[in-house]
């Protein structure tokens, strides 16, 4: 393990501490529990946002707390989910009066750490609250029957679903309507990944997985669950071919619709990298008369030091682009 | 009745993990990873214990109470979904002090509904809601047709059963035993039968 730590047992304490340290101004944690982070911009009579999951995929959770984005998170250890009392005191301290709405990836130990918090806040304190999962990876498993419980998990298009339901609150909107636009970016994000190298959580010390040098795996998880191709290598282009084939294929995206891309890094590529596949995405978008109203390229959603990138496709509509122009001012986002 | 039933209820509840404990670690050794009967014993025992003192009048948080204690006792996955329960049934009930049938057959709706929410497997699933829904089934069927409660116990206690023995033809898609495939059919599901034991206490606490 090749890591700038101190020590492995330390990794979340340190990190939070350099985070509190580093934005001083805008941040800081409930109870003195540095894994529940909330906003210093508290906005009263406004729909709260908060979301959680475990660490390890920076700028997520953190990065998004602040104005016109989320307003606070619960962190886990590396990979690990926060506890229900942890997503308790973050509710408490997120509501304002108007109900606060949970967004988080669709995973089991996530699930079973806010919808226990949901029931103690709604009985104990009156808080009214609503859920929305990330389920966008069209490679984790197959599309879901109206009305069915999706099994996909949720990965880097979680962004859009914060983008847009933190600018609806910002803007007021009852916690029903955040609810609801949260939904129907939810309902038009699709994402996948590929991974050429595995990641290392500190306190196991070895890579999550094995994979040759020259290989690379096509659908693979922000946790390096297993994706759905293993193969040699293949030039950006060609990938990004395959990639797009499924994602505008899964929802449909049709000639005509509009979209914001997402261009995430997955940890260990570098932007040039990310710029030479977000060439390619538009060449193809462009073929299949897919419009792209905007472009997001960077680290948004990361598996640590994974290597890799994933792409995750935005329908827009006249409200959605509203939501997505929307000023934001969080420590690692900002859009004027 | 009293609200002081629940107490009972949850009293016969604990006992019968108790006794069932050991039974419940050997199903579970079969499918999962055996701590089920402790998990089980332990979590309902922290739920009774929790309220057993009596000074909580209203029906809906004492049954909260009990479930949040048995949550912070148990997190397992199973501790956390039997918990739920506890916790949908309480904020059912919220500022109930006294109960009614229709109100004990909404504890156990509440029940299921609670587990079936947070766990979010279906009935056919293989799992303790394959045991609990024919019972809040009987239980509802019971109630409009004017049963004593004695009575709708027996025939609930008698569904779960019946709906636990059912499992055997049931392929598991949660949990470990999923990952046996067809193999997992002829197994019967430990969570379904801790829906049976749920009812046959519920059963003796009205006999």
């Amino acid at each position: 393990m090749k890591k700038i730590i101190n020590s492995p047992d330390n990794y979340i304490k340190e990190m939070l501490e350099g985070i509190y340290i580093a934005h001083a101004d805008d941040l800081t944690c409930v109870d003195g529990d540095l894994q529940v982070l909330v906003t210093k911009h508290k906005k009263e009579g406004k729909v709260g946002i908060v979301t959680g999951g475990g660490s390890g995929h920076l700028p997520l959770f953190l990065g998004y707390v602040g104005k016109g984005m989320i307003d606070g998170c619960a962190v886990g250890d590396v990979f690990q989910s926060p506890s229900v009392d942890q997503a308790i005191a973050l509710t408490r301290e997120a509501d304002s009066g108007a109900g606060v709405l949970y967004i988080y990836g669709n995973y089991n130990g996530d699930i079973f750490t806010f919808r226990p918090a949901a029931d103690e806040v709604e009985m104990e304190d009156d808080i009214e609250t609503a859920e929305v999962l990330g389920a966008d990876d069209v490679a984790s498993a197959g599309p879901s029957a109206p009305g069915e419980k999706s099994t996909r998990r949720g990965v880097a298009g979680i962004f859009f679903v914060y983008k847009c339901a933190g600018a609806a609150a910002d803007k007021m909107l009852s916690l029903e309507e955040v609810k609801r636009v949260a939904e129907k970016a939810n309902n038009n994000v699709r994402t996948m990944g590929v991974a050429l190298t595995p990641c290392t959580v500190p306190r196991v010390g070895k890579p999550s997985f094995e994979i040759e040098d020259d290989e690379m795996e096509i659908g693979m998880g922000i946790h390096g669950e297993p994706g759905i191709r293993r193969g040699k290598l293949e030039p950006a282009d060609q990938i990004v071919d395959e990639m797009l084939d499924k994602i505008v294929g899964d929802l449909p995206y049709k000639e005509g619709d509009e979209v914001a891309v997402l261009v995430n890094g997955l940890g260990a590529t570098p932007l040039d990298e990310q710029y030479i596949v977000t060439r390619r995405i538009h060449q193809v978008l462009e073929e299949k008369g897919i419009k792209v109203y905007k472009y997001y390229v960077g680290e948004y959603a990361t598996a640590i030091e994974m290597a890799g990138f994933s792409i995750s496709l935005l329908k827009l509509d006249e409200e959605l682009k509203e939501y997505i122009d929307h000023p934001v001012d969080t420590p690692f986002f900002k859009q004027v | 009745m009293e609200t002081s039933y629940l107490i009972n209820l949850l009293k016969e509840i604990s006992d019968i993990m108790a006794e069932n404990k050991d039974k419940l670690i050997a199903m579970d050794g079969i499918v999962g990873d055996g701590d089920l009967g402790l998990t089980m014993s332990d979590g309902f025992k922290a739920a009774y214990e929790a309220v057993e003192d009596g000074t909580i009048a209203d029906a809906g948080k004492l049954l909260f109470a009990a479930g949040k204690a048995m949550a912070n006792k148990v997190p397992s996955t199973m501790g956390s979904l039997m918990a739920t329960g506890l916790k949908q049934a309480g904020k059912d009930l919220k500022g109930k002090e006294s109960l009614e049938d229709k109100d004990i057959v909404q504890i156990f709706a509440s029940y299921e509904a609670g587990v079936a929410k947070l766990g979010g497997a279906k009935v056919g699933d293989k799992t303790f809601l394959d045991g609990i829904h024919p019972a809040v089934e009987s239980l509802q069927a019971s109630l409009e047709a004017g049963e004593s409660l004695t009575e709708m116990a027996g025939k609930a206690a008698e569904a779960a059963e019946e709906g636990f023995k059912a499992t055997t033809t049931m392929l598991a898609v949660h949990g470990r035993a999923a990952t046996r495939g067809e193999a997992s059919r002829e197994l019967e599901d430990p969570g379904a039968y801790v829906a049976a034991l749920i009812m046959k206490a519920f059963e003796k606490s009205v006999a």
